[in-house]
């Protein structure tokens, strides 16, 4: 919202400081100044001039040359002008170079078609008196030549600060500039002058007569309206409005219409409650009534749009039908034009929370529903509505008031205020800095706050129109004060606590944990992807449940529902990342959500590793990683085979990306947890990915909720030599080394206590020879030769049997 | 004899210095040194000598004896190392191909930058006395609105701000949505615990907004809440000055201005004076000198109570921080899209090292 510092200064002095510096006060204060405009700036500098002689410019028909008395002094300066009303003896607006024109143009000296022009003869617009203009301003032949517009004209020149919006949506005092004012008073300490006091109401109240009233509302208590003024006049001319009230509309971006529709405005700007004026002859039939249309409808806005209304959108008809939309906007028939000479004039209050849904629905904001959004106090409808009575009499001398000023809705003058009970010294201890008793007494004071102290104690009386929904509760009282004391004047300190540990929560550690392992251990690195995603995504993956949680209100079909898994999202990534590198490791720790019959929905952290490498497979590095990983971690687990009886969420066997035999199920405390798999090359081949894939995902949720513990258990250096038995053995070329090692885990020899394997090497017609070292220790004493031969007997014997000959 | 043994010591050494072979070395040592050898022939004629003859022949050929092994044990090790240095040489190895400069550089791992920013402040908090907690991203909505003092018509409760699972204004109960902001885990952190506590939340929250390079509809936020008894705007101030200082790693002026949230009574937006012209105007801070960095504020009291927390006697702070805004201040980043695209080219430039 754009406030005039002009008009501020019709209520309240501001001491002489820079724009700026204003602005920052009023920051710190009350809300966030975006920007300071100067405007009419240029009013200072372009003066009365007199032409004193023309002659053609050489080089171009339609330009003259044209000299100018710019003086008293009689100094002369030429100038280029194209206008076609140029004439010598006319007195024109001349802006000298350096003068910034409303247009945003700084005048520099030019050179037009060879000629040097200082300076221009201005237009009206130009100068921003209108929207387009035929010719120079020509001005009286008493204009005193060398006289600037401010004194000539009795321009104006002002400062604009730009509030955000956003800054003010709690305070709908601050929505026009008489309230605005009241914080310049107390943030400046500079007394508020109180123009709409008893005295100046009963004035004009002494114009209505108590006769019947052409035109009375009637409020359906069930509408969204909460009181209603209508007040009916006649004899009015409209015309166009003098330039202070077009100034002051212009300068805070409104168009001046005509001189009723620019009251209505004016007023709005001032005391920041809307109002409507109606051309009262449009009105059909005595009564106006304010009630939901009942049934949808189409109306025709002010603004020539066809709007939809619903069944539930109040609106203020006549007997023939709608004519404006309650709180938003008028219609398009009802308006004042040229020639109306009857007004009626509606200043309403309307409830806030519809009047934001309607408008926002019809994706139609003005500045009326921007005020009313806000929640405005009932108890302003009649201050609005004679300072509009006050500025048509004005501008109307013959205006008159028929009948009794009217009013329907509900009783809004019999609500209590509200009170509120601190303490001077609880208000200080909670802002953290010494006020004083009696300054904070000053502040609310100013701030128009009826105060009765006894003591610390303090019972607060709130405004009105500050108690809609702003000021509700002591702490809101302790805001009013510190932003007028000023928050950079509390100095920081420290609060008294007591000393405690913080322990991170098991998933943190987790996290942390597994974070640093991939990056600084397997060199992995971290990505991020959306947790939303579409069908799109998860239907290019194959994912096997396509369901997901389906959000209402997506932005887009791409992301309209929680991911049930990360793997569709990486896979996608897989696709982006192959096309720059050949070779790769990424992981990503995100969440996974899936339906709940409970509670709705049910979140897991995952994690989801992948390798590619565009040559050799990755299965078995990601293997090992994972093992690692999850050993570091010091959780329980083990890596399992695939088991019908036990489906594994995390990579359903149905999913077509599941490779046949790259793939094992991690279970953690029973459960499968995980899986390390290798992408199925005919998956790869639907994301134009060439080479191999392997991909882990592990639910890190699964661990949540027990302490991670170390379990290393130390054991002492063997006192006692080990000894060591190797042999080779030929086995099937796809029988897994591992199932040898497992079948000598069945050998029950005590000194037994280690079997690895050495080599594995490719005989050629299926089969493999496998070299597997045994080790044997005894602690408490040396190694008996005889038990070492015993020992290795058995174990060739073990293998043997298994279908594991010693190789010849 | 002693000149012949001088004679012998210097045709010894003239023969082994050409030599490079170890071989060769052990049989010119045999052959003088040997039982049948030169030396051992001096002190074999020595039987016929006298004794004044015996004793210093004997003892020069004991010393002429030595110095030769000395010698060729020198030799010897020479021949070693000649040879060794002579394999490595010829296995020498690029020490400059190394991964740093390969085209397929697998061998270093990155944090993404956002964890990178959070672990720093969830650090700096921890080393204050701060827990770290979390919560769930789909909420109802009384944790994310009606607990933080955000009633039933406030405009962040419609369909435009919030992704919703269930018709904001339909009649079930509980209705569930993404949570909006990180407050959330205010309200669970205050429900599950006693004054005096102090905690932070960081997580990824949800926004129904068009995304463009700088706004995101995930995004990242981290909240933090002390309550306690007697807890003052000063205290505030203190902290957020603290956690800036320490994220910025230099002294930041901060100042606090009114601003408007529901869950803070009184509230603040806390600026920074702008660390890139230090105050006095640039494109950054849009000439004013400072930038809108966090809202904070003093906990509403009906957010307390929401909490199950006596209002009348404990108070407290609470601060919300977005994560990616601080990402892309301290890297410079563009586009904050880049954040969830999952792109190497990306994402590898956060490396370890």
């Amino acid at each position: 919202m754009l406030i005039s510092i002009d008009w501020i200064k019709d209520f309240v002095e501001i001491p002489k400081i820079s724009p700026k510096e204003i602005g920052e006060r009023f920051t710190l204060a009350t809300a966030e100044v975006e920007d300071i405009i100067s405007s009419g700036e240029y009013f200072e500098k372009v003066h009365v001039a007199h032409i004193e002689s023309i002659r053609k410019h050489p080089e171009a028909d339609k330009l003259n040359l044209v000299t100018l008395i710019l003086n008293q002094k009689g100094d002369k300066i030429e100038v280029v002008c194209g206008a076609a009303n140029v004439r010598v003896g006319l007195n024109i607006c001349y802006a000298p170079t350096g003068t910034t024109l409303p247009g945003g143009l700084t005048l520099e000296p030019k050179k037009i078609r060879g000629f040097l022009s200082e300076g221009m003869i201005c237009s009206d617009e130009e100068l921003g008196f209108s929207d387009n203009s035929e010719g120079i301003i020509e001005l009286p032949e008493n204009a005193p030549v060398g006289q600037n517009l401010i004194e000539y004209m009795n321009q104006k020149k002002d400062v604009l600060l730009e509030v955000d919006n956003k800054s003010i949506t709690h305070r709908p005092d601050l929505w026009g500039h008489y309230g605005m004012a009241r914080e310049f008073s107390t943030i400046f300490g500079a007394p508020l002058k109180t123009p709409f006091d008893a005295k100046w109401m009963n004035k004009l109240r002494a114009e209505f007569s108590t006769e019947k009233s052409p035109v009375t509302p009637v409020v359906d208590t069930d509408s969204c309206c909460l009181g209603y003024y209508g007040l009916s006049l006649s004899g009015i001319k409209v015309a166009d409005s003098p330039e202070w009230i077009k100034a002051r509309l212009n300068s805070c971006g409104l168009r001046p219409i005509n001189s009723i529709v620019d009251i209505s405005n004016y007023v709005m700007l001032e005391l920041g409650m809307p109002l409507h004026i109606f051309d009262r002859s449009k009105i059909a039939g005595d009564k106006l009534f304010i009630k939901r249309t009942g049934e949808g409808l189409d109306f025709i806005t002010l603004d020539d749009q066809s709007r939809k209304l619903l069944p539930t959108d109040t609106v203020i008809c006549d007997s023939d039908g709608p004519l404006v939309l309650g709180g938003i906007m008028g219609g398009l028939n009802s308006g004042v034009v040229a020639d109306t000479s009857d007004l009626f004039i509606e200043v309403a209050n309307w409830k806030a929370a519809e009047v934001r849904k309607t408008s926002t629905r019809l994706g139609l904001r003005t500045d009326s529903s921007q005020r009313y959004e806000k929640t405005l106090d009932s108890n302003l409808m009649e201050r609005t509505l004679f300072r509009t009575l006050e500025l048509i009499f004005e501008l109307n001398p013959s205006a008159k008031v028929v009948g009794k000023l009217e009013y329907d809705g509900s009783d809004f003058k019999s609500v209590s205020p509200l009170t509120i009970k601190t303490n001077s010294s609880k208000i200080e201890r909670i802002l953290g800095k010494e006020i004083g008793h009696n300054r904070i007494v000053e502040i609310f004071s100013a701030l128009d706050f009826n105060v009765e102290a006894k003591g610390c104690e303090l019972l607060i009386t709130v405004p009105t129109y500050r108690a809609t929904k702003d000021i509700e509760c002591e702490a809101d009282l302790v805001e009013e004060i510190g932003r007028i004391v000023g928050y950079d004047n509390i100095v920081p300190t420290a609060p008294l606590a007591e000393v405690a540990p913080v322990r991170l929560s098991t998933a943190k550690l987790i996290e942390r944990k597994t974070r640093d392992f991939m990056v600084y251990n397997a060199s992995a690195c971290e990505v991020m992807t959306y947790p939303l995603v579409g069908d799109k995504l998860l239907k290019k993956s194959q994912w096997p449940s396509l369901n997901g949680l389906k959000l209402l209100n997506a932005l887009s079909e791409d992301a309209d529902r929680m991911r049930p898994s990360l793997l569709p999202s990486i896979l996608e990534s897989i696709a982006v990342n192959n096309k720059n590198s050949d070779r790769f490791k990424i992981f990503e720790i995100g969440r996974a959500y899936f339906d709940d019959s409970k509670s709705f929905s049910r979140e897991e952290d995952h994690l989801v590793i992948a390798y590619y490498d565009k040559e050799k497979s990755c299965y078995l590095e990601l293997l090992n990683t994972v093992e690692r990983l999850l050993g570091a971690l010091n959780v329980p687990f083990d890596i399992c085979d695939k088991n019908p009886k036990f489906k594994n969420v995390l990579a359903p066997d149905e999913w077509v990306g599941c490779h046949p035999h790259e793939y094992l199920n991690v279970r953690i405390m029973g459960k499968m947890h995980g899986a390390v798999i290798s992408a199925h090359p005919i998956l790869l081949k639907d994301y134009k990915v060439k080479g191999n894939l392997s991909l882990a995902v592990i639910n890190l949720s699964a661990f949540n909720g027990r302490p991670l513990k170390d379990k290393t258990k130390y054991r002492p250096l063997p006192k006692f030599p080990s000894a060591t038995f190797d042999c080779t053995v030929v086995a099937n070329i796809n029988e897994p080394v591992g199932n040898i090692l497992d079948c000598l885990k069945k050998v029950k020899i005590k000194e037994f206590v280690d079997r690895k394997i050495v080599t594995v090497f490719d005989l050629g017609e299926g089969k493999k020879a496998v070299t597997i070292k045994s080790t044997f220790l005894d602690p408490s004493k040396t190694l008996d030769s005889e038990l070492i031969k015993c020992a290795e007997n058995t174990i060739l014997a073990t293998l043997d049997k298994n279908g594991y000959p010693l190789k010849s | 004899m002693i000149e012949k043994l001088d004679e012998l010591f210097v045709i010894f050494k003239e023969k082994l210095a050409p030599l490079s072979e170890q071989s060769d070395v052990l049989n010119l040592k045999a052959e003088y040194l040997g039982k049948k050898g030169p030396i051992s022939d001096v002190l074999k004629s020595l039987k016929d000598a006298t004794n004044e003859e015996r004793k210093t022949i004997g003892s020069k050929a004991n010393i002429l004896k030595t110095e030769m092994q000395g010698l060729v044990n020198t030799k010897l090790q020479g021949i070693e190392l000649d040879t060794i240095n002579k394999k490595l040489d010829e296995n020498k190895i690029d020490i400059s191909m190394r991964n740093s400069i390969s085209v397929n550089d697998t061998n270093h791992g990155s944090f993404h930058p956002v964890n990178i920013i959070q672990r720093e402040v969830e650090d700096i908090f921890i080393s204050m006395g701060f827990e770290v907690l979390d919560g769930t991203h789909i909420e109802d909505e009384f944790h994310n609105f009606e607990a933080l003092n955000i009633p039933g018509d406030h405009p962040a409760r419609d369909m435009q701000d919030t992704f919703w699972f269930h018709d904001p204004h339909g009649p079930e109960e509980k209705k569930k949505l993404l949570r909006t902001h990180t407050s959330t885990i205010q309200v669970h952190g205050m429900t599950e615990r006693k004054p005096p506590f102090k905690f932070i939340g960081p997580g990824k929250v949800f926004r129904c907004e068009r995304t463009d390079a700088s706004h995101e509809m995930v995004f990242h936020q981290l909240e933090g809440m002390l309550v306690g008894e007697n807890i003052s705007v000063s205290n505030l101030i203190y902290f957020m000055k603290t956690l800036l200082s320490e994220i910025f790693k230099k002294e930041v002026e901060v100042r606090l201005r009114p601003g408007f949230f529901p869950f803070v009574e009184p509230g603040f937006e806390l600026d920074i004076k702008c660390l890139i012209c230090g105050g006095k105007g640039c494109s950054v801070c849009k000439q004013v000198g400072w930038v809108e960095l966090l809202p904070c504020g003093i906990v509403h009291p009906n957010v307390l109570k929401a909490g199950g927390i006596d209002p009348e006697q404990y108070n407290g702070f609470a601060f919300g921080l977005g994560l990616d805004r601080l990402v892309m201040m301290r890297y410079g980043i563009d586009d904050i899209r880049h954040l969830h695209g999952a792109d190497l080219r990306f994402n590898s430039q956060f490396k370890d090292y």
